[in-house]
């Protein structure tokens, strides 16, 4: 608990350090308007692959499929936007069937995921990375290995337009970033999560549900998968298997550097928010400050690790000394039962 | 007595501020079967660690044949003839027989290069010191508990051992197990071999040893010969107190109600067959057995974890089908499992998580949200009415003590109200004063009227908590006895360990 | 039945399938079965083969690495750099820069796992990260083309052990690569079986505190492990610029993935412990039949993807999805009656297997 938050305040002093030197170097290019619209719609899409990838995580799972999908996604919507330009539709009726069909398409998506994990018992990294070949490679038969453009004018909206001067993209985010938080914090779903990640076995013998929720579970990762596609074909106004599939990694270093346990069973959603805003903002920065991309790679790795043993070793160190202290009134106590 | 041939010498270990050991001693004779003894916390562990190496003692000697071997490394504690078995044995399941025994005494000779004859040879040779026999090339994993112990025995016997340590070694294993892991510790005394018998179970202690140590909180408060003890001295020194056990009364002998729960012919194959019994209100029923008897997975069963064949459940006379926990739960009947570390509780997660839950369903507002005010509520007020020691029902399980812990397993199931409580080995791993309290809540949540199933290892807290037994044993009912009154701890003891001599009855 | 058969039969399912896939292809076209296109096979997947055995000991010791092909890269791109900086054109110059590179970033990769004792995936993400923006700050982004790289490279590319006559008198043969696979596969099998190090992987995967507790040295053992998957991951580099005849240090990463799919495909298990040197070449074998040859089958090349993702998951169903289930009856039997039926298997098994 102290420690999520000791995390969370932590990152957002990093962000505060990072916003306010970027101010101050650059305050003609960094605090504008434009600068700060352009950010807040160019994160969302992969903000949203990020908060799915926690949400698999925190089950003790992982999503390795969520790029796959999203590209799945985008290519049956944008094939129906693109198609129903020549067809003569409505631009609402096409919209609206894109975003059913996403819709169908990620819950379908997450339920083979799901079904592998829970009923199959595949571990989600293997499942995971099958059916990621699976999606994709879907994909890329759909479209032949091409990409799609070209939309009605209208769908444009989802990825480009501001209203009241914030980007709708951002909007969308936040929209899911809060029904995520409450998912995990408010939640019979969430509670249920946390504690399969925390212990499978216990969560049995506990009358929880293990196998339903996390089908559950990965269905709504696949669905946030599903709408960051929207996102993404909207942005570029075009669809192209393959786009995106540097995200994959990135997601897992946002949720880790936020504090999700990869083991499972402790998650931060604030602390990977402010995880998500702070690679928004070096990358925007280092961008005004024309330093390549490589050298944000090169950054992004250093900081993983330095957070990794931060993250885990300093706490285990901690607890470590903590448990040893309660070991000796306590000995023995998990020799508790035979195996 | 001669100068004996193992001993510590005034060992003392702090960590971080607690003193796990506090001055003590031990001695041991060559071929000695020698027990230590202790709650829970007693330093008893702590001891085995110093004397392998692992800690490193404050004050005080460790000696072996009179030459003195402090500071040393585990590997040297190897070399200086003294092996401990662990209790998770520390085998290969991946790796075969002969590798497993054998890996000790390839890693000792220093060799950088495998040679697989000796493995084997190694490995045959072992087996055939302490008289057993196992495929060589069988996966260690494929094999049972026992086998894997007679493989950790092997290891240590390939590093010519002259002191083999065993912690907890019977815990996983049945009675006929138990008894063939005795006659091995009596071959190796023949060789001169000693052996530090680590347990909490009486009646093994006084079986096997011929002399026992008792630890309490860190010190050393008796060494006896095992002639001079029985075991209500000896629990008196464990706990520094005289425990009396008073046997529960049954008092509302209410039979012609419709019972809280009726068993009709339950059958699993290779489990258990046949299974009838009923639970009256206010009854504690035991269901005793050895390891291996069924037992277990008739609860298990009754909880919708592992679904019997055929037969029939009625929860207060109504049929019902109990496919899973949740609808065990719906049934009113909770199961507190063996295995608390792996199946009772999370560990990591908060008192609050760990007790709401079972419950949590209950806890969501109209909103279909958790309503958070009303589960801290719920929440503290278990942790209050079980009297659980915490500052804070936010703080993680691990931080309390296993009495403690069991607490928070017994909250979560008493918050889903059951009719029927399911205890399997309910004072595991408790010591001896938790185990008291836990005792009396148990007898006070059949007073006020829940049907409650105990499975023990036990036969003391059988006999002391249960005014109805049942014997289980492959897998069938052999007994039932009907008034624990009439029957002693030695008898039950007896009917439970001399396999088959009832069958007729 | 025991794990053990279970990979044995798994190896045998999978080498049907191969067998199975490749009598498709010969039937549709018989252009598939010729001792050239064999040879081809062979080179094109050798140093994948070598990445994927690195990757394998890494699983076997119950971890995964998913910076290996970046180390490939980074060895091979810097191998590249440095020879035409320095004006040398000598293969073995190019493979001792590629395996000390590949060595030091699997020492960093070490650092982390073994002495901080850090979780493998997050580690490894990381490195690959640091790895490859540090390749590409700091050395270049430059594709090097055919025509500037060194000779040496080329040459080594088109080396051959074994030389054979078309019909029209051109030559053809079996590539040094193959050469270079087969002696990876022979040193690391020598390792795993014959040495106290290769022990302790296998001992370090099955049960890592017991391996401490023997007195297997886990620390130095896993250190072993990251630097000979990097050693390996060197060789490799220099064997995919001299195939591709093209240095492009965006190239190889992306495709850890599907290699580590190859491995698990040939039966090692992700927990640790299991898995033989044989099933994870038929692993490999069959993720580059599959991924070569579809078109043969009259498949547009952009099935390629969905199939292999397909094979993983049915392979994964199959390990995974039957051992669950098996585990899951064994659970509510364990503590039943009669252990009979788990002794007497011991005549199917095969001591210590690694190939």
């Amino acid at each position: 608990m102290s420690l999520a938050r000791n995390q969370s305040l932590a990152l957002l002093a990093l962000l505060v350090i990072i916003a306010t030197t970027l101010s101050i170097a650059l305050p003609s290019k960094f605090l504008t308007v434009i600068n700060l619209q352009s950010m807040a719609s160019q994160f969302p899409e992969f903000g949203l692959l990020a908060l799915a990838m926690v949400l698999a995580m925190i089950t003790g799972g992982i999503d390795l499929s969520i790029v796959a999908i999203a590209n799945l996604c985008g290519v049956v919507a944008a094939y129906i936007l693109s198609k129903s330009i020549g067809m003569e539709i409505a631009p609402s009726i096409a919209i609206f069937a894109a975003i059913i069909a996403v819709l169908i398409v990620s819950v379908i998506c997450g339920l083979i995921n799901g079904a592998l994990i829970a009923k199959m018992n595949v571990p989600p990294i293997l499942a995971t990375l099958g059916t990621q070949g699976l999606f994709l490679g879907l994909a890329i038969v759909i479209t032949g290995g091409h990409s799609i453009s070209t939309f009605p004018e209208e769908f444009s909206f989802v990825g480009n337009a501001n209203v009241a001067g914030i980007p709708v993209p951002f909007m969308i985010f936040t929209a899911a970033a809060i029904v995520v938080g409450v998912i995990l914090q408010r939640s019979r779903q969430g509670f249920d999560m946390t504690l399969i990640g925390a212990n499978f076995t216990v969560s049995k013998y506990s009358g929880i549900d293990n196998t339903r929720t996390i089908i559950k579970t990965y269905v709504i990762v696949a669905i946030l998968a599903g709408i960051a596609s929207l996102i993404m074909i909207s942005r570029a106004n075009s669809m192209r298997p393959g786009y995106g599939e540097a995200y994959l990694l990135s997601t897992i270093l946002v949720a880790v550097l936020g504090g999700t346990d990869p083991d499972g069973g402790f998650g931060n959603l604030w602390g990977v928010i402010l995880g998500i805003f702070i690679l928004q903002l070096t990358q925007s920065g280092l961008n005004i400050l024309s330093i390549s991309p490589f050298f944000t790679k090169f950054i992004w790795g250093a900081a993983l690790l330095s957070m990794l043993v931060v993250n885990f070793y300093l706490p285990k160190i901690v607890e470590h000394r903590k448990l040893e202290r309660a070991r000796f009134r306590e000995n023995n106590r998990d020799i508790a039962g035979p195996e | 007595m001669s100068e004996p041939f193992f001993h510590v010498e005034n060992i003392s270990k702090s960590f971080v501020g607690v003193k796990a050991l506090d001055a003590v001693d031990l001695s041991i004779a060559e071929g000695e079967i020698h027990c230590l003894i202790g709650e829970n916390g007693s330093g008893k562990s702590t001891l085995i660690k110093v004397i392998g190496g692992i800690h490193k003692p404050d004050t005080g000697s460790v000696f072996i044949d009179g030459k003195c071997i402090d500071g040393m490394s585990p590997i040297e504690a190897i070399r200086a003839g003294i092996q401990i078995i662990y209790q998770d044995l520390s085998v290969f399941p991946n790796l075969t027989v002969a590798e497993n025994i054998s890996i000790n005494q390839s890693l000792e000779s220093g060799q950088q290069v495998v040679n697989w004859r000796a493995i084997r040879e190694t490995a045959k040779k072992a087996l055939a010191d302490i008289g057993e026999e196992i495929a060589l090339d069988e996966l260690v994993g494929n094999l049972p508990m026992a086998k894997k112990q007679i493989i950790a025995i092997s290891r240590a016997v390939t590093q010519n051992a002259k002191l083999i340590i065993m912690d907890e070694a019977t815990s996983s294993l049945t009675n006929e197990e138990v008894k063939h892991l005795f006659s091995i510790i009596l071959k190796l005394q023949e060789k001169g071999v000693s052996t530090l018998f680590v347990s909490h179970k009486f009646g093994e202690v006084f079986e096997i040893s011929e002399n026992i140590t008792i630890f309490r909180d860190g010190k050393m408060v008796g060494s006896y010969p095992t002639t001079e003890l029985d075991s209500q001295r000896l629990s008196a020194i464990m706990t520094g107190r005289e425990v009396t056990f008073d046997r529960y009364i049954y008092k509302d002998k209410n039979v012609d109600e419709v019972p809280l729960l009726s068993v009709r012919n339950l059958s699993k194959r290779k489990q258990f067959s046949n299974i009838s019994f009923e639970l009256h209100r206010g009854e504690i029923l035991g269901i005793v057995g050895l390891m291996g008897s069924g037992r277990t997975e008739i609860a298990t069963s009754l909880f919708g974890l592992n679904k019997a064949d055929s037969g029939q459940i009625l929860v207060k006379g109504m049929p019902v089908e109990i496919n899973n926990p949740q609808e065990a739960i719906a049934n009113g009947i909770a199961l507190l499992p063996e295995d608390r570390a792996g199946q009772g509780l999370y560990e990591d997660q908060t008192i609050s998580d760990n007790i709401v839950v079972t419950i949590l369903k209950s806890l969501l507002a109209k909103s279909g949200l958790i309503d958070t005010a009303k589960r801290k509520n719920t929440a503290e007020d278990w942790a209050a009415r079980l009297n659980i020691k915490t500052p804070t029902v936010e703080a993680a399980v691990k931080s309390l003590s296993g009495g403690n812990q069991q607490r928070v397993v017994l909250a979560k199931w008493l918050a889903t109200e059951p009719d029927v409580f399911i205890l399997d080995g309910p004072t595991i791993g408790i010591d001896i004063g938790s185990k008291h309290t836990i005792h009396t809540i148990i007898r006070e949540l059949a007073e006020k009227g829940m049907g409650i199933i105990m499975i023990s290892d036990e036969i003391q807290e059988i006999l002391d908590n249960c005014n109805r037994i049942l014997l289980i044993h492959e897998g069938r009912i052999v007994q039932e006895i009907n008034d624990t009154a009439k029957i002693d701890a030695e008898d039950l003891f007896k009917l439970v360990s001399e396999r088959g001599s009832f069958e007729a009855a | 039945m025991n794990i053990k058969n279970l990979i044995k039969k798994q190896e045998i399912q999978l080498l049907i399938f191969v067998l199975i896939f490749s009598t498709m292809i010969t039937i549709i076209s018989p252009a598939f079965l010729t001792l050239e296109n064999l040879f081809d096979l062979l080179r094109g997947s050798s140093g994948v083969a070598i990445l994927a055995i690195g990757i394998f000991l890494v699983l076997l010791s119950g971890g995964i690495d998913v910076s290996s092909t970046t180390i490939a890269i980074a060895g091979q791109y810097i191998a590249i750099n440095v020879m035409m900086a320095m004006g040398v054109n000598n293969i073995w110059f190019a493979f001792a820069i590629s395996i000390s590179v590949g060595i030091s970033l699997g020492a960093i990769n070490a650092i982390f796992i073994s002495i901080l004792n850090l979780p493998t995936l997050i580690v490894t993400l990381g490195t690959s990260s640091l790895f490859h923006g540090a390749l590409l700050e700091f050395v270049g982004t430059r594709s090097i083309n055919s025509g500037n790289l060194p000779r040496a490279i080329k040459e080594f590319g088109k080396y051959k052990i074994l030389v054979l006559e078309r019909a029209n008198g051109s030559e053809y043969g079996l590539s040094v690569f193959f050469l270079i696979m087969v002696l990876v596969v022979i040193l690391t099998w020598l390792i795993l079986r014959y040495t106290m190090i290769g022990r302790g992987i296998y001992a370090i995967g099955g049960n890592q505190d017991a391996a401490e507790r023997v007195g297997f040295k886990v620390k130095k053992i896993k250190l072993f492990v990251y630097c000979y998957a990097g050693f390996l991951a060197g060789i490799m580099g220099v064997m995919h610029v001299a195939l591709i005849r093209s240095a492009n240090p965006q190239y190889l990463v992306g495709s850890e993935l599907s290699i580590i799919a190859a491995v698990v495909l040939g039966g090692t298990r992700i927990s640790g412990g299991v898995g033989t040197i044989s099933g994870t070449m038929i692993g490999v074998i069959l993720i580059t039949v599959l991924e070569k040859n579809l078109v043969l089958l009259g498949l547009s090349s952009y099935w390629q993807k969905f199939f292999v993702g397909l094979i993983i998951v049915m392979g994964v169903i199959i390990t995974y999805g039957d051992l669950s289930r098996k585990k899951r009856d064994e659970n509510s039997s364990a503590k039943a009656i009669e252990p009979s039926s788990q002794v007497n298997s011991a005549s199917q098994v095969n001591k210590g297997d690694v190939l």
